[in-house]
């Protein structure tokens, strides 16, 4: 909860600084091209994110990478902070959050689909258009097959949960039967 | 006070009858002897005899008179007589406490049957009093048993019909699995967004 806290508090100060040059988009995807290298490569996550290994070398691990890297210069001084800060380790939270913070600028929000077959793109157009009227907002969609659904699909947007399954379906049916 | 009264006046009295009947009884037996024999002779004889007579009566009444037989019967008299009293009073007292003992045993024989009858009472109350209990908790356990009963029964049916449920649920998906085609997919589907744009 602390480290979630903190890592807030860093995403939100570097947005405030994107919002400021105007480039705090361009900083997002920097963020989660650098988690995402993190998430590929656990050994350099591991020794950069390990107190056991010196601030110096660990930075100079950092700034090898970092010079290699297209990221703009004030996330590179951003990530040289957080190592500093020993807060590296959270590099995936940060992004996350920062991400979030980005969606909300630019009203945007994000559906998880769990569909038990593929989405025809007219299908996937639809279900664009109906959950940008039901919030309001740019409809960002991430399709996840699951064979187990039988049929239908599931919506995750948030806390909201709108299940069109067929084992909704079923699992309904049941607790009907049950209650008699 | 005459001198009869006195203990001397009676010695005396005993000892000068004691003198006359012996005089009496020496001229009986002379008479009856026969008189015709030498007078002389035989009245220094008598007179001898009375005389020692006479002596051996004083000797006895002296001795009675210095021995203490007398005062031992007349003690020995006193102390049965006290006895005797004091038995009577014992046997009084034993009276009085025997007719106490048996007035109380009467009273305990009343006590008796009294406590007896109130226990009798009291065990007849307590045994009805039992008796409605255990028939109070005998319709308690009964209804006890009847509830529990009819929530085992209603336990088995809901789960037997859970048992029942589940088989056919997990059959209907099997079979609903087995058969579903693209198109009913594309149907559910399109069903889902029909909902959710209801809901907007």
């Amino acid at each position: 909860m602390t480290g979630s806290r903190i890592s807030k508090r860093y995403a939100k100060a570097l947005l405030s600084l994107g919002q400021e040059d105007g480039n705090y988009a361009e900083y997002g995807e920097n963020l989660k091209d650098f988690a995402g290298l993190c998430a590929d490569n656990p050994e350099f996550s591991k020794v950069i994110g390990n107190p056991v290994f010196s601030v110096d070398d660990r930075k100079k691990v950092l700034n090898a990478v970092l010079e290699k890297s297209p990221f703009a210069d004030l996330v590179k001084n951003f990530l040289r902070l957080l190592l500093d800060k020993n807060r590296i380790g959270g590099i995936e939270d940060v992004s996350a959050f920062y991400t979030r913070l980005t969606d909300e600028i630019s009203n945007i929000i994000r559906a998880d689909i769990i569909t038990a077959r593929p989405l025809k793109d007219e299908a996937m157009d639809k279900l664009d258009v109906v959950l940008a009227k039901i919030t309001s907002k740019t409809v960002k969609i991430k399709v996840e097959e699951d064979e187990s659904l039988i049929g239908g699909l599931v919506v995750k947007i948030g806390d909201l949960v709108l299940d069109g399954s067929v084992r909704a379906q079923i699992e309904g049916l049941k607790e009907s039967l049950n209650e008699g | 006070m005459t001198g009869f009264e006195t203990a001397r006046g009676r010695s005396l009295l005993i000892a000068a009858c004691t003198l006359i009947i012996s005089v009496a009884f020496c001229g009986l037996a002379y008479a009856s002897g026969g008189g015709d024999e030498g007078h002389g002779g035989s009245v220094t004889d008598l007179l001898y005899r009375i005389l020692n007579f006479v002596l051996m009566v004083i000797i006895l009444v002296v001795v009675i008179r210095k021995t203490t037989i007398k005062e031992f019967f007349s003690n020995r008299k006193e102390e049965i007589r006290k006895k005797l009293e004091d038995l009577k009073r014992d046997k009084e007292t034993a009276e009085s406490r025997c007719n106490e003992l048996e007035k109380k045993f009467k009273e305990f024989e009343l006590q008796e049957k009294e406590i007896i009858e109130q226990f009798k009472a009291d065990g007849v109350l307590e045994k009805e009093r039992i008796i409605a209990e255990a028939r109070e908790r005998a319709t308690q356990i009964l209804a006890q048993t009847d509830l529990t009963i009819e929530r085992e029964i209603q336990a088995a049916r809901n789960k037997l019909r859970q048992d029942v449920v589940e088989m056919a649920a997990t059959r209907a998906e099997e079979i609903i699995a087995g058969r579903i085609q693209d198109s009913d997919q594309d149907h559910l589907v399109n069903e889902f967004i029909e909902s959710v744009e209801k809901l907007h």
